[in-house]
């Protein structure tokens, strides 16, 4: 920038010099009808501002506001009508809470193997409906089917799916001879009976993210490595995985904040409490515990920036780990 | 040449295997809803769960649809849900398109930095919004309606994103054609661009409707009276209140209360992969 302007300037100088009256005389009208132009464009500018005011509007009232007032509610005893300033003793109690840092764990601890599991077992279905020749379309719509279907009514099928004495889960592990944990009713398995159903309701979103990124892949890529004597599986590790690597970060970074925010099928199965014995108790479960059912606005507000900040610092972290430009 | 055989044999024999193996996990993958229908036409499931688990049920009986039709919340909560996701999608889907729009199209001041807030509303969860939006319709008596569902979805990032992505590829000289002729903005926005917006129109329906219609945390705390719960709502207080106690009428409840987004699903699946591929891999 400041190199062209330099270069620019002694230009300019030289021109001023070089330029006859006559052609001086040309660049006045010039300028007038520059000014003309920008003028106009201003005019025409601010009705831009009405195609915006409703997205606008809705910015300011359900998005900034919202995030101010939760920060200054955070610093409040409040319970809605009453309020004190206590300054910073809200994130004290959230931060000496046995109960927030069980729920921390808790909601890690799930997102963890949620995302572990599903990411790579999506990549192999996508890579496998992908090369194979026949009924794509139908696999497709099949394996994305569980994810159309709302998070509250497949929680309440795997009440039943994970039950310990009727459910098909145990029924079908014990005719394999294998042991039948309690799933949902024992707090040493439930947070692996809430990971099996986000599984089940993720892995398709991946697969339709991953199906449409692998054949977004240059074939003419593979036409090389193939005269190159490439198999199958070879093309598959060497091209195709290098050339996921950006959906696979997408994938991570979408996967960890819906993860942070898990809440709708942990309410619907273990209550706001999270039972058995705040087992699956979530950060977002802890939030409403405390400021639904306690009524502690304060409280609950300064968990939601703690909350807040842990997904801004994890994101970053990710966007970091994967390489990926905002 | 006989090598040459054997390796098309091998391709195939595993072209059938992939087959078989995306099949069987299929069926693994649908057999949660096959055994939740299964249940549901169970008469005898209504007393105890059928055990060992089968799917085919031993007295086919449509018993626990009539219970679930005749308690009358379901149908109750169907219209609810109706009422705020079509208002909601309606009020979200045509604010994106002129904002959209405008950060396309448009040339004003502060563009690049009002797309970038719009941009990081994307990063921003439900969770620290509950508890000032709770309070806020609060203080206007909005609460215990169904404005608190309605409003919000106005702002939406990532419709507004995949809105001005579309309407980038739109030319330019279409405005300018438009323009010489002295059609105002707003005129060329309405007649111009935005018949041409159908396929992003369709999209950005799709996505509105599944996100409102499946919503539930924001539901849950704005809503307190039985009979403006939406289905999700229905569905979770029904759960909570009775557990596994009673598999018959879960299951048919919980059979009627994903039809209507898997028949829309089967009917439109190709455009809602294509949506949420879109989502996706531009988001």
């Amino acid at each position: 920038m400041n190199g062209n302007q330099a270069e620019t300037q002694p230009n300019h100088e030289q021109e001023h010099q070089l330029v006859s009256p006559v052609n001086h005389s040309r660049r006045e009208p010039q300028k007038g009808f520059a000014k003309k132009v920008t003028k106009k464009r201003s005019k025409s500018g601010s009705i831009w501002y009405v195609f915006l005011t409703p997205a606008l509007l809705g910015i300011l009232l359900f998005m900034v506001y919202p995030i101010f007032e939760s920060l200054r509610l955070s610093f409040f005893q409040s319970n809605g009508t009453n309020e004190t300033f206590i300054g910073l003793a809200n994130f004290k109690t959230v931060l000496t809470s046995g109960p927030f840092w069980n729920s921390v764990w808790n909601t890690f601890y799930i997102g963890i193997f949620q995302i572990l599991i599903t990411i790579p077992l999506g990549f192999i279905f996508a890579s496998l409906i992908n090369s194979t020749p026949k009924g794509q379309n139908f696999f497709k719509v099949v394996y994305f089917l569980p994810n159309v279907t709302s998070i509250v009514a497949a929680a309440m099928i795997f009440a039943f799916v994970l039950h310990p004495e009727m459910g098909i889960v145990n029924y079908v592990l014990d005719s394999l001879g294998l042991p039948t944990p309690g799933w949902l009713s024992d707090p040493n398995t439930s947070k692996w009976g809430v990971i099996l159903l986000s599984v089940w309701h993720w892995i398709g979103f991946v697969i339709i993210i991953c199906l449409a990124n692998l054949q977004a892949i240059s074939p003419e890529m593979y036409e090389a490595a193939r005269i190159d004597g490439a198999g199958r599986f070879q093309q598959w590790l060497f091209i195709t995985i290098p050339n996921m690597t950006s959906t696979f970060a997408f994938l991570l970074i979408t996967g960890w904040i819906g993860a942070l925010q898990r809440f709708n099928e942990v309410y619907v199965l273990g209550g706001p409490t999270g039972s058995p014995a705040r087992s699956i108790q979530t950060m977002g479960a802890f939030i409403y515990e405390r400021g639904f059912t306690g009524m502690e606005f304060g409280i609950a507000s300064a968990a939601t920036y703690i909350m807040f900040i842990i997904i801004l610092i994890f994101t970053f972290i990710n966007l970091k780990v994967s390489n990926m430009k905002l | 040449m006989n090598n040459n055989l054997t390796e098309n044999q091998m391709q195939r024999l595993t072209d059938i295997l992939k087959f078989f193996v995306l099949l069987v996990c299929g069926v693994v993958l649908m057999a949660p809803f096959i055994w939740m229908v299964s249940v549901g036409f169970d008469r005898t499931a209504n007393i105890s769960m059928p055990f060992p688990p089968r799917l085919i049920p031993q007295e086919l009986s449509g018993f626990n649809y009539g219970i679930v039709f005749e308690n009358g919340r379901l149908i109750q909560s169907y219209i609810n849900s109706g009422i705020v996701t079509i208002s909601s999608v309606l009020i979200g889907v045509s604010a994106s398109l002129m904002a959209g729009y405008a950060f396309s199209k448009g040339n004003f001041k502060g563009k690049k930095l009002l797309f970038i807030i719009v941009l990081c509303t994307l990063m921003i969860p439900m969770e620290p919004r509950l508890i000032p939006l709770y309070t806020l319709f609060n203080s206007v008596d909005l609460l215990n309606t169904f404005w608190p569902l309605i409003l919000p979805p106005i702002i939406n990032g990532m419709l507004i994103f995949l809105c001005k992505q579309f309407f980038d590829q739109l030319p330019d000289t279409l405005r300018e054609a438009a323009q010489i002729d002295g059609a105002g903005e707003f005129r060329i926005f309405f007649k111009v661009y935005l018949p041409l917006a159908g396929p992003i129109a369709a999209t950005m329906v799709i996505l509105a409707f599944i996100w409102s219609w499946n919503d539930f945390m924001w539901p849950l705390v704005v809503l307190n009276s039985q009979e403006l719960h939406t289905v999700p709502l229905y569905l979770a207080s029904f759960s909570l209140e009775n557990g596994t106690s009673l598999g018959g009428l879960t299951m048919a409840l919980a059979t009627v209360s994903i039809l209507p987004i898997i028949v829309l699903y089967l009917f439109l699946q190709r455009y809602i992969i294509q949506s949420i591929a879109l989502s996706g891999v531009k988001g």
